[in-house]
């Protein structure tokens, strides 16, 4: 395998940087079936890794292992020095450092965008209101829809709503964020504006693993790209190496496949 | 770029949702004759059917109206036993205490609907529909009844030789009921203003808002308690006779609280307006939920009984030994919290639970005696030792317990100290509320208390500790297999023996229970189809941001599931309203049963029922029909999240 080497492989820039993510012989089981067969990988500070693989392959699963909306059975995972066990307090730390961006969205259809931002600085961070909006008007403006905050999801397209999706995550002050195919669910003239805000946050140095298709973002924006099949990671390497000379058949013919 | 992109997208997507927002169930307006074509001659099928229908509706309409207007009618029975429907033998010194309820409910729903106030506007267009349709009803009903029994000097009706009753002309009957054309007229023309100013404004759908029309009706309606002639009608209990005077206004001591009642809702309801914007908005909020979830309590208290407290004993006895109980619990329950406390307080805590468990075994065998209270109490800090681990660490996280404990522990100790107190309220009997007011009481303090009970329920039932499911499941399936009255009759005989001496009223206070848990579990089951319809991404959402699980639950689940069920759970609210008539076969008197059995048994009204059952319909098909509005109110107000 030529994981290792790759690793050692990924952008200088990053050489000296902390281990923000480590995850050892990761293994999770849906029942019998082995959705992950010991993947290891570490991501760190202020890297973007970009994880794309064939449908079923595990990479929804890996990173939801991390925030700890699955629960892996075999191997570590430290998330910025804390493992993940099941100590309760460990898990809402873990939480409240690593931010989320689902596919569909997930806001939540009741509250309006500005409380959809600040439920959970003002519940978990226990930040005053007045404080919280303040930085959830803010949070819009970087997301470019300032203009948006009183009204419902529901009312937004749904380039939008994952903005406003972006934004809660940030409202945390997350460390990490996860995203997970956060531009499938988008028509095409959708996608760009959640992805140049995407490119916007990987500038400012924020850690990121991203789940995506999207191979112009992996080429302009990933530190890595990760590929991943059958639960394993098959291959790593910066995005030159991946998409100019990958190793791997596997790699070699899903390339082929979605470019 | 992003820019430029986002320019050609928002506008004309905004743009779709103002429009569907401005004119959210708008009709186009026909002509009269073209509508009529329309929908209802359609087709000669449909023609028949319409003719058909509106013979029913006439002749219906025409029955009912001979019927309240008959000669035979003796709506004295009515109007002097208006107390008697309301209360019945409520004693008449006591009343400022069903004063002191309604306004404290008053106030309260004032304050409510003032913090939540955003009702939004009704269209001047249905406004002024609604005023047209009453008038053109009242101006048909008018025609249609028939001309009324000529009455003699004597008041006796006059009967031709052949002895067939002799009725006034058409004519003479139009011009009498001229008070009643007037009426028509001015609602009709009231209608039509409107209208006209609605049609020559510029905008569409221009709209009033509702509390505005709300309170304008309710002003109205006390207004008209001082100026119009409904006449004062009552029995007056000293001389043991009926006062029967038409032609006055109602009297003092019925327009003045009503007055009051009025002024408190509007002045709180300002009041809520006002705070709903403060800094303490937010604040107020939970304070006035807590108050509705309290009130049930404090109305128990202070419209049945108002114990006579003996002071002398509580200051001496009851407080030092409850303080003293509570400063040992509380030092037990902060030493079980220490950090380092280990295997030794799941031992303390096993122990009290044995002790407390061992004093119920005792008092059911009567092996040495102990106050109900104390049992009560040792059973509490028992569950509050158990509780201990999850409370470890931290101070903060301690002092939560010991507080919680010391609270649950100081309310149960008030309320046992209240029920073992001798009532002021002097009670005859069973009768002693009756009426509209307790329908009323019953119906206000099932809902409320049952609604957090069902909630409890339903999320107990999908938990995922099995043993709350299994103990909320098995909860649920057994009271849904139980008819309603086999629950209350259960209640009235059983808990009366579980019950401490010195209680009365324990009747009520056992019916209560019954129903309250009655009512939960069914308030259980639609909040659970609320909850089943909780997507997993909300779940996911809420935990990825880092809410507990507590905090899902409030902020995310439970207000999506209720929005959800809503229609069920007003549906299940107005059944339960409607079910309290069954409290008359466990033997109190309800609205219906005093005027299906104690005002015909009257020597003034012997046998006269129609007209009181009438009445009793109508005010229920009146509360039934506001909530039933209400809730589809709200179901539009809150669905307007969820497009
Ligand atoms: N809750 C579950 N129960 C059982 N099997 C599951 C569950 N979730 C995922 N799987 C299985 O685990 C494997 C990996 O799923 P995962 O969602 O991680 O794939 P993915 O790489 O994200 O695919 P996609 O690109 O389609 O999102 C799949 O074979 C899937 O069928
Ligand atoms: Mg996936």
């Amino acid at each position: 395998m030529s994981t290792d080497d790759a690793t050692t492989a990924a952008n200088d820039r990053l050489a000296d940087r902390e281990d923000m993510i480590v995850c050892v012989d990761v293994d999770k089981f849906y029942g019998d079936f082995q959705a992950l067969k010991g993947v290891t990988a570490t991501i760190k500070e202020g890297e973007v890794a970009v994880i794309c693989g064939p449908s079923g392959s595990g990479k929804s699963t890996w990173i939801r292992c991390i925030n700890r909306l699955e629960v892996h059975q075999g191997g570590d995972i430290v998330v910025d020095g804390i493992e993940l066990t099941n100590d309760l307090r460990n898990i809402e730390k873990i939480r409240s450092e690593v931010g989320m961006v689902f596919q569909q969205f997930n806001l939540f259809p009741h509250l309006t965008v500005l409380d959809n931002i600040t439920l959970a600085p003002i519940w978990v961070r226990k930040k005053p209101r007045a404080e919280a909006e303040a930085m959830a008007r803010a949070l819009l403006e970087r997301v470019g829809i300032p203009e948006q905050a009183e009204k419902f999801p529901g009312q937004l397209s749904g380039g939008q709503q994952q903005r406003v999706a972006i934004a809660r995550s940030l409202a945390m002050e997350p460390r990490v964020m996860l995203f997970d195919e956060p531009t499938s669910a988008l028509d095409p003239e959708m996608i760009k504006e959640v992805l140049d805000v995407m490119k916007e946050l990987a500038m400012s140095g924020i850690t990121m693993m991203v789940v995506t298709h999207e191979m112009g973002f992996a080429r302009e924006v990933a530190d890595r790209i990760m590929f991943m099949e059958g639960g394993e990671i098959v291959e790593v390497g910066t995005p030159e190496h991946f998409f100019t000379n990958p190793t791997e058949d596997r790699t070699k013919l899903f390339l082929s496949q979605i470019l | 770029m992003q820019d430029a992109n986002q320019g050609s997208v928002d506008p004309e997507f905004q743009q779709g949702i103002e429009d569907r927002e401005s004119s959210p169930h708008e009709i186009p307006s026909l002509p009269v004759g073209q509508w009529l074509r329309q929908n209802l001659f359609s087709s000669w099928v449909n023609s028949v059917l319409t003719l058909f229908g509106g013979f029913l509706a006439f002749f219906a309409l025409r029955g009912v109206l001979n019927f309240v207007f008959s000669e035979n009618r003796q709506w004295d029975a009515v109007r002097t036993n208006l107390r008697a429907l309301m209360t019945l033998s409520y004693p008449e010194s006591q009343y400022i205490r069903v004063w002191v309820s309604l306004g404290f409910v008053a106030g309260l729903a004032g304050l409510s609907a003032g913090l939540w106030a955003n009702w939004g506007g009704v269209s001047v267009k249905r406004v002024s529909t609604w005023l047209m349709g009453t008038g053109g009803l009242l101006a048909v009903c008018v025609i249609v009844r028939e001309p009324s029994v000529i009455l003699g000097s004597d008041g006796k009706v006059v009967r031709t030789l052949e002895g067939s009753l002799q009725r006034e002309s058409f004519l003479d009957a139009m011009v009498n009921r001229s008070s009643w054309w007037i009426a028509a007229v001015v609602l009709l023309v009231a209608g039509i203003v409107l209208w006209r100013r609605f049609a020559s404004a510029t905008h569409r759908g221009s709209e009033l808002p509702v509390t505005s029309v709300v309170f304008l009706g309710l002003g109205l309606a006390v207004l008209s308690l001082w100026i119009a002639p409904y006449g004062h009608y009552a029995f007056i209990s000293e001389t043991k006779s009926y006062v029967a005077e038409s032609g006055r206004t109602v009297a003092f001591s019925t327009k003045l609280p009503w007055t009051v009642m009025l002024a408190l809702l509007c002045s709180f309801f300002g009041l809520g307006r006002l705070l709903q914007r403060s800094e303490y908005g937010g604040l107020i909020k939970g304070a006035s939920n807590l108050l509705w979830l309290v009130s049930p309590l404090t109305l128990f208290w202070v419209v049945l009984r108002d114990p006579a407290l003996d002071y002398g004993h509580v200051i001496s006895t009851d407080l030092p030994m409850g303080l003293a109980f509570g400063a040992l619990g509380g030092a037990v329950l902060w030493s079980l919290t220490r950090t380092g406390v280990g295997e030794a307080g799941r031992l303390v805590a096993t122990m009290l639970l044995g002790f407390a468990i061992f004093n119920w075994v005792a008092a059911f065998f009567g092996w040495y005696p102990m106050l109900q209270k104390a049992r009560i109490s040792f059973l509490l800090l028992a569950f509050a030792a158990l509780l201990a681990p999850n409370f470890m660490g931290e101070i903060a996280k301690r002092r939560q317990l010991v507080l919680g404990w010391l609270g649950v522990t100081a309310l149960v100790h008030y309320l046992a100290t209240m029920i073992n107190t001798p009532s002021t309220v002097e009670v005859q009997s069973s009768e002693f509320l009756g009426g509209l007011g307790l329908t009323l009481f019953v119906a206000l303090i099932v809902v409320l208390l049952s609604f957090p009970l069902g909630v409890l329920l339903a999320l107990g039932r999908t938990s995922k500790f099995p043993i709350f499911r299994m103990l909320s499941t098995s909860y649920i399936e057994v009271i849904r297999g139980v008819p309603l009255i086999s629950v209350l009759i259960f209640f009235s005989v059983m808990v009366p023996l579980f019950l401490p001496d010195g209680m009365e009223l324990a009747e009520l206070a056992a019916v209560l229970t019954g129903y309250t848990l009655f009512s939960a579990a069914y308030l259980a089951e639609n909040v659970r189809g609320g909850l089943q319809s909780i997507t997993k991404g909300q779940y996911e959402a809420a935990d990825a941001i880092g809410l507990t699980a507590a905090q899902r639950t409030s902020f995310i689940v439970l207000p999506q599931a209720l929005t959800v069920s809503i229609p069920q759970l007003v549906g299940q609210v107005i059944s339960t309203f409607k079910e309290t008539s069954l409290l008359a076969i466990i033997g109190l008197f309800d609205f219906l049963r005093v005027a299906n059995s104690v005002i015909p048994a009257q020597s003034e009204f012997l046998g006269v029922k129609r007209e009181g059952i009438l009445l009793v319909a109508i005010i229920y098909f009146f509360f039934n029909f506001t909530i039933s509005k209400y809730s589809q109110r709200l179901e539009r107000r809150v669905g307007l999240g969820e497009r």
